[in-house]
């Protein structure tokens, strides 16, 4: 008996040491492992964002031999570290499992080796007991039931659908954005450029690519240049494999279609001018020129406005479809807000005279008949902005902007819908609509953010933030949806961030700009005035990521399709695909 | 040769599969042979009927050895080939736990073939349960059979608990056969916390999940067949009704409370105490009509908690989820985030928005029925459960609860006839108890 | 109703668990009859319809293995043989060499071999690939999509749910019949 308690006790000892063993065995191997698991985020070479950086800087510094070898070394070393991790991880998930065993048997040696057997005695509460045990059991099974069905209202009441509630409204708007017959889905629309700063308006090629480097000196990067016959500041719109502009002078408007491969030219469109009554060619300064506006397509047909106020439609094969005339408008420099358009329709801003409201108002025309479909009264002077059309608070809005009000109306009927008082001075630059924010800029005066869920006069409440650092006169802000890009004409930078409207960063290019930014990916292109564009790191620090030569004047705003930057130089029409697209 | 590529994606980036002829393949000058691309098979499909041969003979083996030899031993061996086998070997992928998923998938998906093995492997377990008890869970199942052979000291989890956690399994149950059915998720598979052991890799949640429930299983015994297992509250109604049972006597019981601290996994049962009738008839019955009238009332309120639960629910079907991506990418655009995969899939996928709603609401029409019934099962389980604790019982014996043993054979060794019956001396400690006294069990009788 | 085990509820309980097996063994029955029509030998693997893949590159990160069971594979009929590879190099190479900071894949399991000029074939070496479809995107965008991502059944567990299927948003991967359990491009289509 005695020795059996002594052998019992030393298996019991022999036993709880093999299990420690055992067990710091196990921990040490598994800690091994989580921390090969924690590391594998950064290290993974598919996700490094080290390697990442390293790749976008060789672009930006394609000679840099250090980066090169750098890029190598980390290359190596983080595959070397996966496949090890992937070794590690096979072998020590059968140490870890062996180990367990171990520890586990070792364990229940000990345990085995102290067990003592029940010594029963009589019970007599066990009927109570039995009673008690009843009660409790029946409670229990009440509480967890209970737990269940309030975990489900728990669950259901945490997890947010759209499905549900505004359902309706959110398909009803998803039907109305549904296009007409014979139009173009809306995701071929965004992959295009089909209006002045691309498919919102808002400067932004979402998902695109486009070259870092070029020299229209020595033809690296350039793809194509091609002159335009007829001079005019509008900018190139693209759909597929056209290229569109306009151009006019005071006696020949015309529209010309270039081919995006090879940039010959398919085909121009002479518009005569309109036989309206009242119709005739206003004298106007060159800085604008008669076709300033830039056009817009919906797939089917391009859309052109020149100065003396005739909105033509022309066919993808170069012919007149239909040519309204607006009557000629007052205004002191011309007549510059490019067209809208969205689904089947063209929007067309005319805003005209000097100071207080003169016959503004707001159109909307059906792309395919040039039939009127609503007409609106602005109660502003002439502006030389660009209306954005954007789908904000389950509605579709059209947002222009005059002199004092910015103001939206519905896309559907033009009732208006908003509107703050917040302008003053040549408004010029165009509205853009990023993070759920409206940003106007107030040229040479003031950014300011509005949401666009009022109603009414939201002056007062819906201007979430406003700065006034370098404001631009000309050129229109840039967003990603995190930071905001402003560039004035004197060259000044600015970037600041949306939620607040804090100044993130400026930087002095120390050239003239008239041409709007426009955001690719992670770089944001500033094309100058002397023809020089800018790629900047679009990121909270300020990057110079390439500086490129065009050799001619630059006015008009880039447009971004498929890889290419199209950029109309004062005569010539360039498309730039990069230092690597040499055949 | 980029120019050429950037032209193509100028002109439209969906091009896909028809893109084949961009660059033509080249004729080669030197007659270069090309490679062919390899396809390796999967694992053959007898293989798939030896798992079926396995499982039934496993099952049988296990069955004869808790009813023949009686043996604890055996049973242990074979939960470690069936850990090895099912768990290690088929890395815990052929399982009658996960396939009453595709049973419910079969039923109600008409496009569904149901594999024949995991019909066998669904069905297999639970005829047998109706003959013999769960001799599935005492050594076939290899979740069961980890958790089995981790035990070190199990610890007694009070029976008020046991009754209380026990309704899980048959919640989980519900979820797992309403979310399998709509074709929305296999949520029993997808929260296995041992599979990931079985394949030695896993996300690190569930690998965490896996050694907690382990750690917990050396000290309770198997948790989650007791408290988690969809499948055992199956085995565990059939077991009810099963023609044999695990008796721990091979004899006749007397009465000596040595096997009531036998079960590690709380299914022994005292006998009925007798002598002071502390409830009435009268009483029972009242509360049994309560329970009754009860009945609608529970089953209603849990329909209704389940129809709040559907809009939830539904979004674990891919469909519905892209769907509500797609409805707040339209609340707020601005918020849309390139590259993600999501927006990819709308962008890029051939299924329009449209549709995409479109098939999206009916899935949600679905969900909402099925959360409502899921909702129903949720209070009738509860009911019939507080009705099967206000229904008296009557034991005479030590005896093993039908639904809640699993059959592992733990019992018998402590029982003094059965060592009789093997020929063993009286365990050592025991010496002293000397006979057991028979009135130790009933009472005051 | 005293303590006794008076026959009569005893085999009273034992008529009722007889009925109550009687009608589980019919149910049960009944409902293998009814899924004996539905089920079928045939068993079924997971499989991606390279069709609807969107390249998102779940596939590398969703799978419950270490290393994706999805690979890339190449159906060398379709291929160019291009020389700028657009599957192979990053989308503005620096040179086209092999180096690290040209390639697009990120394991290194691509082989660019030379064939004759200018063409050079280019296999996946599949226990380096991860299945990340960076170059199936390179190859689909601007090549001829000769580089698709299928699931390997070497490697694949077939697990009962798919866990890249789970997050796939293009909903590109669903059961194939066992014999048939690849779905591999092939010319015009």
């Amino acid at each position: 008996m005695n020795m059996g308690l002594v052998t019992a006790s030393a298996i019991h000892r022999g036993a709880l040491a093999t299990a420690a063993v055992a067990g710091a065995f196990v921990l040490s191997i598994a800690s091994v492992l989580l921390y090969q698991h924690a590391t594998a985020t950064t290290n993974d070479p598919w996700k490094s964002p080290q390697l990442l950086e390293l790749k976008e800087r060789l672009q930006s510094a394609p000679k840099d031999e250090a980066v090169k070898a750098r890029i190598r070394v980390l290359d190596l070393r983080f595959r070397q570290e996966y496949r090890r991790r992937l070794q590690l991880a096979a072998s020590g998930g059968w140490l870890v499992l062996a180990g367990s065993a171990v520890l586990v048997l070792a364990l229940q040696a000990a345990a085995e080796a102290k067990k003592r057997l029940p010594q029963p005695r009589p019970d007599h509460e066990a009927a109570v007991r039995a009673l008690r045990l009843a009660v409790w059991a029946r409670c229990s099974v009440a509480v967890a039931g209970g737990i269940g069905l309030a975990s489900m209202l728990v669950v259901a009441f945490g997890v947010r659908s759209s499905l549900d509630g505004q359902a309706g409204a959110l398909l009803a708007g998803a039907a109305a954005t549904t296009p007409a017959a014979g139009l173009p889905p809306p995701a071929e629309f965004a992959r295009n450029w089909p209006r002045f700063r691309g498919p919102d308006g808002g400067g932004v090629a979402v998902g695109a690519e486009a070259p870092l480097q070029w020299d229209a000196s020595t033809g690296a990067g350039v793809s194509w240049k091609t002159a335009v016959p007829t001079p005019g500041f509008n900018s190139p719109i693209v759909w597929g494999d056209r290229v569109f502009v306009s151009g006019a002078t005071k006696e020949n408007r015309e529209v010309f279609c270039f081919d995006a491969n090879s940039g010959k030219l398919v085909w121009q469109c002479r518009i005569e001018l309109s036989k309206a009554p009242g119709a005739k060619t206003p004298d106007l300064p060159d800085t604008t020129g008669y076709a300033a506006p830039t056009m817009a397509t919906d797939g089917r047909r391009v859309y052109a406005i020149f100065a003396h106020g005739d909105l033509t439609a022309v066919t993808f094969d170069g012919k007149v479809a239909w040519t309204k005339h607006l009557g000629v408008p007052k205004n002191p420099y011309g007549h510059a807000t490019s067209l809208a358009v969205w689904q089947d329709r063209v929007i067309v801003q005319y805003d005209q005279g000097e100071s207080g409201p003169a016959n503004s108002k707001l159109l909307a025309f059906d792309g395919a008949t040039g039939r009127i479909v609503w007409e609106k009264a602005r109660p502003v002077s002439s502006s030389w902005a660009t209306p954005i059309v954007i789908e904000a608070a389950g509605k579709t809005q059209i947002v222009t902007l005059g002199v004092p009000f910015v103001i939206a109306y519905a896309f559907a009927d033009g009732a208006e819908l908003w509107r703050a008082e917040i302008l003053d001075g040549e408004v010029t630059p165009s509205p853009i609509y990023a993070g759920g924010l409206v940003m106007v800029v107030n040229p040479s005066n003031i950014l300011a953010a509005i949401k666009p869920d009022g109603a009414g006069d939201v002056t007062a409440t819906h201007l979430v933030w406003k700065a006034d650092d370098n404001m631009p006169d000309v050129t229109s802000p840039v967003s990603d949806g995190e930071l905001v890009y402003t560039v004035n004409s004197g060259g000044m930078v600015t970037c600041f961030e949306i939620k607040a409207g804090k100044k993130v960063w400026e930087h002095d290019l120390e050239t003239e700009v008239q041409a709007s930014p426009v955001i690719v990916g992670r770089r944001l292109y500033v094309a100058c005035a002397n023809g020089d564009t800018v790629v900047l790191e679009n990121g909270r620090a300020y990057r110079e990521l390439a500086r490129n030569k065009l050799g001619e004047k630059v006015f008009a705003s880039p447009a971004v399709v498929g890889g290419r930057l199209y950029l109309r130089g004062l005569t010539n029409l360039f498309c730039l695909a990069g230092a690597e697209a040499k055949p | 040769m980029v120019r050429r590529a950037l032209f193509l994606l100028g002109s439209g980036l969906a091009l896909t599969a028809g893109a084949a002829s961009r660059f033509p393949p080249p004729d080669f000058e030197g007659g270069h042979q090309l490679p062919v691309t390899t396809t390796p098979a999967p694992r053959e499909l007898t293989l798939e009927y030896l798992d079926a041969a396995v499982l039934l003979a496993t099952l049988a083996l296990a069955t004869w050895l808790v009813y023949r030899p009686r043996s604890r031993r055996g049973l242990a061996v074979l939960s470690v080939f069936s850990l090895a086998y099912f768990g290690f070997y088929r890395k815990g992928c052929v399982c009658a736990i996960g396939a009453v998923q595709n049973i419910a998938l079969g039923l109600f998906d008409r496009s569904y073939a149901i594999p024949l093995t995991v019909l066998v492997f669904f069905l297999a377990p639970i005829v047998v349960a109706l003959f013999f008890g769960r001799t599935f869970c005492a050594a076939v199942c290899p979740q069961g059979a980890i958790q089995d052979l981790v035990l070190v000291k199990p610890l007694k989890v009070p029976l008020w608990l046991e009754h209380g956690l026990g309704v899980i399994p048959f919640l989980f149950l519900g979820a797992g056969v309403i979310f399998a059915a709509t074709g929305s998720a296999f949520l029993i598979c997808r929260f296995d916390p041992f599979v990931p052991f079985f394949r030695l890799s896993g996300s690190l949640s569930l690998l965490t999940l896996g050694a907690a429930f382990l750690v917990a299983g050396m000290f309770i015994g198997r948790p989650y067949c007791r408290f988690f297992c969809p499948y055992g509250a199956l085995l565990r109604l059939a077991a009810l009704a099963a023609k044999w049972r695990v008796r721990v006597t091979p004899d006749v019981c007397t009465q000596c409370r040595l096997c009531e601290h036998a079960c590690p996994f709380g299914a022994m049962r005292n006998p009925t105490p007798t002598g002071l009738a502390l409830e009435t008839p009268a009483v029972e019955r009242k509360r049994l009509s309560w329970l009754l009238l009860l009945l609608p009332v529970l089953i209603a309120g849990g329909a209704l908690a389940g129809y709040r639960l559907a809009p939830a629910a539904a979004q674990l079907h891919p469909t519905v989820a892209l769907a509500e991506f797609h409805l707040a990418n339209l609340k707020s655009p601005a918020t849309f985030p390139p590259m993600t995969p999501e927006a990819l899939s709308l962008e890029r996928a051939a299924a329009d928005p449209e549709t995409l709603l479109a098939s999206a609401r009916v899935i949600r029409q679905r969900a909402t029925l099925a959360c409502w019934l899921l909702g129903g099962w949720v209070g009738l389980v509860i009911l019939l459960k507080l009705v099967a604790l206000s229904v008296r019982v009557t034991r005479t014996d030590f005896e093993p609860d039908r639904g809640a043993c699993v059959a592992c054979a733990r019992c018998f060794i402590s029982c003094p006839n059965e060592r009789v019956r093997l020929g063993l001396p009286p365990e050592p400690g025991l010496a002293v108890a000397g006979p057991v006294p028979a009135a130790a069990g009933t009472g005051g009788a | 109703m005293n303590g006794h085990p008076a026959g009569s509820p005893c085999s009273r309980r034992q008529f009722l668990r007889g009925g109550a097996r009687l009608l589980a063994v019919t149910g049960v029955g009944g409902l293998a009859g009814v899924l004996a029509t539905r089920a079928s030998a045939q068993t079924t693997r997971w499989q991606i319809d390279p069709a609807k893949c969107v390249r998102c590159g779940n596939c590398a990160t969703k799978c419950v293995l270490k290393q994706s069971a999805v690979k890339c594979v190449h159906a060398f009929a379709m291929c160019g043989y291009c020389q700028l590879c657009t599957g192979y190099f990053e989308p503005e190479p620096n040179a086209l060499t092999t180096a690290a900071e040209n390639q697009l894949c990120p394991t290194n399991a691509i082989k660019r071999t030379y064939i004759e000029d200018p063409y050079y074939e280019y296999t996946i070496d599949e226990e380096l690939c991860i299945g990340c479809a960076k170059c199936v995107e390179g190859c689909s965008r601007f090549g001829n999509g000769s580089l698709f991502l299928q699931i390997r059944h070497d490697r694949c567990v077939n697990c009962n749910e798919c866990a890249i299927a789970r997050n796939c948003p293009a909903d590109a991967i669903s059961r194939t019949p066992v014999g048939h359990p690849y779905r591999l491009k092939t010319e015009g289509h």
